[in-house]
């Protein structure tokens, strides 16, 4: 008997390890917030431009950046992705642990909390939040990361304090979802959800006594079309490390400016405190200006936005484009992208369009992203003579007046999408027009508006290349699988696959559908290097350059901690004050 | 009242013309709300889809078409797929916020335009009128935006007005007239503004109106015994000269309300012009034929008051 105790002692403790192995990679490698911040002072109003007003303040509806910024300051969720070390940090869960075989997550929620209208946290609060973020009739935009191996997630209440999540599958990095799944307080929205009434619930013109959260602020007045008050969060849990409850400010005051030179004008002139979003021209005019009206202004780097050019591989039968379907046979051939990718100089799309404020691109994984970063991969240099011989390996040849015809004798014309919202692009776009004019291309710009240019994305395909960008909330590979999957809704380059259309996108498949149930950080970030390289190499989109992330703020404001995640500047606004 | 109510018919046949070409003309334009949601790299396309379903949008044009006019009649018109609330709300503060900006405006501009106009026509070659026209012709050949944009440079240069927003974020700790006091600044910027660039057309107008009446027999009669000069400017031409004018007046209304869309998103009012351009956007169609109709009303009811006003000045018209 004794032996076979032993064995079960040896193999308790072997799972306790492995527990414990498997917890500690889940933990947070740093908790860097509150340790680098300086101790505030209570009081102030700190005042932030939107671009538009938030469209609502219900967490599981949101969809704009606008009402994401202001839920963002009035929830919290239950682990918590640190925007400056990028790495997961416990909030509502004080701690957590994942199974033996990676599928089942157990967090330990903290004790005595309390939503901003008084009532208790509990663990009935968490099972319902994740109910009706999976319930698809409320159809939160957030859903789908919950979906995983095609299965939801389920959620079991353990104890008043102890919530249960399995997955289907093991999932790398699973901690990171709990990030952007705000707790709702059942007692205030479960009668709503359950008569069907949940998409009514906690607009922006709700009176403030239906709404609360966990988060540092709560709302207290709406003035349509001009601003929104929070005030201080008189149950907010955190404290600063000399036991002060926080946050430090009385009242955070978002104003509605609807662009992005309005914005920099009420910086400037004293209205608002801090500023982000804007554009490289605009730090320069605003950075002469700023030891006299005393503000500062930080370059953080670039960002996760990777700006591509990507052309139209989309299975054209049966859409009547018989000329674009005609130009895919060079779209397709592996040397003409690789041409174009070579003829582009991207250091001076950073120059010119980003005055120098942003990174040129091998594969879509910027700079900014010290975790998934293969720094193997370099930016293409421009070379035109190596463009021309690979175009000539392809049969093209030239006219006497330079221009590229292929090997049928057809000239080579396209033109390349871009949305007139965003004039960078425009510029990038004007750009490679004149580098590929060099190869003898005639290429064509064409400005659209945004939903026009969407359309013929994703609908009628009726493009020939395009320049877009992609930025995602979080730095992990995770997020991204719907554009490198064959079957993702966002496979820009050629969507509705019904497999992978050649071995490079099989490969993609694959090594997507591995890392994403590798538990092992290191295993992942091979698996996804070996993404970025097949990205650089096949180029089904030709990555361009990334922006920085500029930001500026009164003299001041107090803790002010920038990073290139969203929201960038107010992440840590439970612990900004005002000198 | 029968004059009126046949103008009113007629108004009513113009709003539904109108609402059922916006509603074709927006459904018309490539993409929908949802296609936004389509780029965001977490969202798959099936949630899109069911989104799509849920909010109705495959349904055809007519029935949904059938369902605004339903939600017309409850004062609703539609649901907001931006806010998910009813698109009435909405519209109202904000409407009146628009309304107050360009009824200030007008009441400016129509208060620079007519004496000037008449001071003008009355010294017809004079200094007056050569500085008015230059004034005119200057303000005619510079983009509206671009006037916005000086002032709004000016305000920020100086510090003397706010550089934007309708009030200070401390409005509602102000006593009253300080509340009186804080509108008035942050209305001067864009009312001036607004009066600014509708007053060249109104000056034009009111000149050459004056002009014609001053050529007048009548008033070389008038002139002739010895009535005084500006008793003939303001008690026989004006009147005279006022039925153009008040034509004009209905006409300007549209002017003032496509200029203060612009203004509204450069001085940060919070009107309609900031709405219906997040609106058209977003496609949020049922919000962008909300403004639509709105805007077709207030154009609608200047007219209206136009033709009373004309009809109450004018005993020919009582006649016709």
């Amino acid at each position: 008997m004794r032996p076979i105790a032993f064995s079960r002692t040896a193999a308790a403790v072997c799972v306790l390890l492995a527990a414990a192995a498997l917890s500690v990679l889940a933990q947070p490698a740093q908790n860097a917030s509150p340790a680098q911040q300086a101790i505030g002072k209570r009081g102030g109003t700190l005042t932030v431009a939107l671009r538009s007003e938030p469209k609502t303040l219900n967490p599981a509806l949101a969809t704009d950046q606008s009402s994401q910024d202001v839920i963002y300051c009035m929830n919290a969720d239950l682990i918590h992705i640190n925007r400056l070390s990028q790495r997961t940090e416990p909030d509502l869960a004080e701690s957590w642990t994942v199974s033996r075989d990676g599928k089942a997550y157990t967090l330990h929620l903290r004790r005595g909390l309390r939503f901003s209208d008084g009532q208790p946290f509990t663990a009935d609060d968490v099972v319902f939040s994740f109910r009706v973020y999976l319930d698809d009739k409320v159809g939160s935009p957030q859903r789908d990361l919950l979906i995983i191996g095609g299965k939801p997630l389920s959620v079991q209440k353990i104890d008043s304090y102890t919530v249960r999540f399995v997955l289907s599958q093991p999932y790398a990095a699973a901690e990171r979802l709990f990030d952007g799944f705000p707790i709702l307080p059942r007692h205030l929205l479960e009668r709503a959800y359950r008569s069907g009434d949940f998409s009514k619930s906690w607009t922006v013109s709700s009176a403030p006594s239906q709404l609360a959260g966990m988060g540092p602020f709560r709302l207290a007045e709406y003035v349509p079309g001009q601003r929104i008050v929070l005030d201080r969060n008189p149950y907010y849990w955190k404290r600063d490390g000399a036991g002060q409850q926080l946050p430090y400010l009385d009242k955070l005051v978002f104003l509605f400016v609807p662009s992005e030179d309005a914005q920099v004008i009420r910086f400037l002139s004293g209205d608002t405190d801090v500023l982000s979003r804007f554009s490289s021209e605009n730090y320069s005019v605003l950075k002469a200006q700023a030891a006299v009206k005393r503000f500062h202004l930080d370059d953080l780097g670039p960002s996760l936005e990777y700006n591509f050019l990507f052309f139209n591989l989309n299975d054209l039968r049966g859409k009547n484009l018989p000329q674009i379907a005609e130009k895919q046979s060079w779209f397709r051939d592996l040397p003409f992208r690789q041409a174009v990718s070579q003829a582009i100089d991207r250091t001076a799309i950073v120059r010119l369009v980003y005055q120098g404020r942003a990174a040129a691109l091998a594969a879509q994984v910027t700079p900014g992203n010290k975790l998934w970063l293969d720094p193997a991969i370099q930016p293409p240099v421009q070379s035109i003579d190596r463009a021309r011989q690979l175009l000539k390996s392809a049969g093209f040849s030239w006219r006497s007046d330079g221009s590229l015809v292929d090997s049928r004798g057809k000239s080579v014309e396209f033109s390349i999408l871009t949305s007139s919202s965003n004039a960078q692009r425009t510029k990038i776009a004007t750009l490679i027009q004149s580098d590929l004019s060099a190869l003898g291309m005639n290429v064509h710009v064409v400005s659209l508006d945004f939903g026009a240019m969407v359309d013929r994305l994703l609908n009628s395909f009726d493009y020939e290349a395009a320049i877009m960008g992609l930025a995602d909330g979080d730095a992990d590979p995770n997020t991204e699988m719907n554009v490198w999957l064959s079957s993702g809704g966002m496979h820009i380059w050629h969507l509705n696959e019904t497999g992978p259309a050649n071995p490079w996108e099989s490969d993609l498949d694959h090594l997507m559908n591995q890392q994403l149930v590798t538990l092992d950080y290191a295993k992942r970030r091979r698996l996804y290097d070996q993404v970025q390289q097949i990205v650089a190499r096949q180029l089904p989109i030709i990555c361009l350059a990334s922006p920085d992330v500029l930001v500026g703020a009164k003299d001041r404001v107090g803790n002010f901690s920038p990073a290139i995640l969203e929201p960038y500047v107010l992440w840590n606004v439970d612990r900004i004050y005002g000198h | 009242m029968k004059f009126l109510g046949r103008r009113l018919l007629h108004s009513g046949v113009i709003l539904l013309a109108i609402s059922f070409f916006a509603f074709l003309l927006l459904r018309s334009a490539p993409g929908d709300y949802f296609d936004a949601m389509r780029m965001n790299p977490r969202v798959s396309a099936e949630t899109v889809e069911n989104l799509r379903a849920q909010y109705g949008m495959n349904h055809s044009f007519l029935v949904r078409y059938a369902d605004w006019m339903g939600s017309l009649a409850k004062g609703d018109m539609g649901i907001s797929l931006a806010y998910g609330t009813p698109v009435g709300p909405l519209l109202w503060p904000r409407a009146r916020n628009t309304l107050m900006l360009t009824g200030s405006a007008m009441i400016l501009s129509w208060m620079l335009a007519v004496p000037l106009g008449v001071w003008s026509a009355a010294a017809k070659g004079g200094w007056l009128d050569r500085i008015c026209s230059l004034f005119t012709s200057t303000l005619l050949v510079i983009p509206d935006l671009l006037v916005f944009l000086l002032l709004l440079l000016m305000a920020v240069r100086t510090g003397w007005l706010p550089s934007g927003g309708m009030t200070s974020g401390n409005f509602a700790d102000l006593a009253v007239w300080q509340k009186a006091g804080d509108l008035a600044l942050h209305f001067a910027l864009p009312a001036l503004g607004l009066a600014i660039v509708s007053l060249p057309l109104l000056l034009r107008h009111v000149r050459s109106a004056m002009v014609e009446v001053l050529d007048s027999p009548f008033i070389r009669a008038a002139r002739g015994h010895g009535i005084p000069r500006s008793r003939i400017l303001w008690r026989f031409a004006l009147p005279a000269a006022s039925n153009p004018l008040i034509s004009l007046f209905g006409l300007s209304i549209a002017t003032m309300l496509s200029a203060s869309l612009i203004v509204e998103v450069i001085l940060s009012w919070p009107g309609l012009g900031p709405l219906i351009i997040q609106a058209i956007l977003s496609r949020d169609l049922n919000v962008v034929i909300g403004v639509v109709m709105l805007s077709s009303v207030f154009l609608i009811a200047g007219n209206l008051i136009a033709d009373v006003l004309l009809f109450v000045s004018d005993p020919r018209i009582r006649v016709e």
